[in-house]
């Protein structure tokens, strides 16, 4: 069984409106690293806020490593189990200071003060923030305000992090930091990654990429698989990568290239490897 | 505009005041204001201005820093000390009597000791509680001690955590409110000129975004701390525990003493101590 498994949900926020979600079907392996695409109300935050039990579906079940998220008594472990990353730094920070906010959730847990003063310590240890322990949160920048927001998560030992677009409001900088914080996450300790984002170069990094548009997937795959699709992608209104699209746009100059290629490099060796062939 | 506003008047420092238990001061506190209230002899006096000055020669606190705390309320002083003055009758013959202005020997006594009152209420509490005590301190400190309430169903821990997170989010607020002003100058608006009502009018395109924006981050926040598995103070640990110390006990022994002595003091006249070294030699 899959650690997240959505059945035929469906979701509207009052039945007078249109679905937000329309029988949507997904499985989330434990472990994977997935990106969520889509532009902009395509109800990709909607599915976000479904996976971590904050909505319930109208219509249909999701399962949390086999916890339905509509069983009011399961919703505690169900959070500890999958915590979420939002949008606006600012607004999901609750203490001034940055080691009374990552203790915030230990102590709803009730923890003994040893076991969160540990958990606290390890958090921001495992997102490099050690040294701003006893720092004013509201004086951090955009990317170390988030990177505390991910310590707050990790405090709870969580499986899974559900990020919502929590890059959208940072500057470069602090996208790459997330970005990377996010990576070293799914890689080192092995916790799931569930990212929603409309940045291309962000969703490249991930190991599966689903696309929503109006409620529904309407693709999913891995990124080379997803990439390669660029008229669908154009058609849904969204952008494929950069490097991506310049290869793209070659092929329709009539340049025989492979589709599919992501990164700068990997071009270059094509392009190379294409030049070499036509002499 | 508003880069100069700062919550509170914490004034960070090492003294015995600060590292006093913040629930034992909030309890000093108390009795600190029965104890100036109730002083009404020379000699209660006395003893309440000794207990001030030794209250602001332990906090460690500037004189500077002091004196700027009573400044915005010296209107009021004066007000009340001359409002004393003037309307205070008494039975000996008025010391002034020109037109409408009768000035007894009364009115000045009772001039002077509400005047000297006020004072050490203003400076006695701030140097026990707003210059030495952390807001976040104090936030404990107020759930800790109105907690036995809890019992009679007041939302203690809420109350707690509403005022903690009111501390957390002014800064962010101020800086919201900074750039709307920028943004509405950018575009024009003129908040400096004409009348009150003029200058009152234009500050409703600067609130209502502000009110707006702080309804959204509510609704955010709430989920955020939903998610991260908060349910209100029942079963919650704190990583911070409040310790006092018997330094602290001693300081706040000291006090009840004091306080409930001072209803004995209020009873001994200056009169009464001349008869008593009278009777003894």
């Amino acid at each position: 069984m899959s650690f997240i498994e959505a059945r035929g949900v469906e979701f509207y926020y009052s039945p007078e409106e249109d679905k937000v979600i329309k029988g949507l079907d997904l499985k989330i392996e434990k472990g994977s690293y997935v990106a969520i695409l889509g532009h902009n109300g395509c109800g990709k935050s909607t599915l976000a806020k479904l996976l971590c039990g904050i909505y319930e579906p109208t219509e249909g079940q999701i399962l949390v490593d086999g916890m339905d998220t509509a069983n009011e008594n399961l919703s505690f472990d169900i959070r500890k189990k999958c915590g979420m990353v939002f949008q606006n730094p600012d607004n999901q920070l609750v203490a001034s200071i940055v080691e009374e906010d990552v203790a915030f959730a230990p102590e709803n847990l009730g923890y003994p003060r040893e076991e969160i003063r540990r958990r606290v310590d390890e958090a921001l240890k495992t997102v490099d923030m050690t040294d701003y322990a006893k720092h004013a949160t509201h004086k951090l920048s955009g990317g170390q305000k988030q990177r505390i927001a991910i310590a707050g998560v990790l405090a709870m030992s969580p499986e899974c992090i559900v990020f919502d677009e929590a890059t959208a409001m940072l500057d470069p900088t602090g996208r790459k930091e997330i970005v990377a914080a996010m990576k070293r996450l799914n890689k080192e300790i092995g916790i799931t990654v569930v990212t929603i984002t409309h940045y291309m170069n962000e969703a490249v990094e991930a190991d599966r990429i689903v696309v929503m548009n109006e409620g529904e997937i309407i693709a999913d795959g891995t990124p080379k698989e997803i990439f390669s699709k660029v008229e669908e992608l154009k058609a849904v209104s969204l952008a494929v990568p950069q490097v991506t699209e310049l290869l793209y746009q070659l092929e329709q100059d009539g340049f025989e290239l492979p589709r599919g290629v992501l990164h700068a490099m990997d071009a270059a060796d094509v392009i190379d490897a294409f030049i070499g062939g036509q002499k | 505009m508003l880069k100069d506003v700062t919550f509170g008047q914490y004034y960070p420092g090492n003294s015995l005041l600060h590292r006093t238990d913040p629930r034992i001061k909030l309890l000093i506190l108390v009795e600190y204001l029965i104890l100036v209230l109730v002083a009404s002899t020379e000699l209660a006096a006395a003893v309440s201005i000794m207990f001030t000055v030794f209250l602001i020669a332990v906090s460690g606190v500037k004189l500077r820093i002091l004196l700027k705390s009573v400044k915005p309320l010296i209107f009021v002083l004066i007000f009340t000390a001359l409002i004393n003055l003037f309307f205070t009758t008494g039975e000996s013959e008025p010391l002034v009597d020109w037109k409408f202005i009768t000035i007894y020997q009364e009115g000045i006594r009772s001039a002077v000791m509400m005047l000297l009152r006020l004072l050490s209420l203003v400076l006695g509490s701030s140097v026990l509680i707003s210059l030495t005590t952390s807001p976040l301190e104090l936030t404990d400190a107020i759930e800790s001690v109105l907690s036995p309430l809890k019992l009679i169903r007041v939302p203690v821990h809420e109350f707690a955590m509403m005022m903690s997170i009111a501390l957390r989010f002014i800064p962010t607020l101020i800086e919201e409110t900074n750039k709307i002003i920028s943004a509405q100058k950018a575009r024009c608006a003129d908040f400096e000129s004409g009348n009150l009502l003029r200058r009152v009018k234009a500050l409703v395109p600067i609130l209502i975004p502000l009110f707006v924006s702080a309804v959204r981050r509510a609704e955010e926040l709430a989920d955020a701390m939903e998610c991260r598995c908060y349910h209100g103070g029942e079963g919650r640990t704190k990583l911070k525990v409040m310790k006092a110390c018997a330094r602290d006990y001693i300081f706040f022994t000291f006090t009840t003493l004091l306080t409930v002595g001072i209803f004995f003091i209020n009873n001994i006249t200056i009169a009464g101590i001349v008869e008593l070294c009278r009777d003894i030699f």
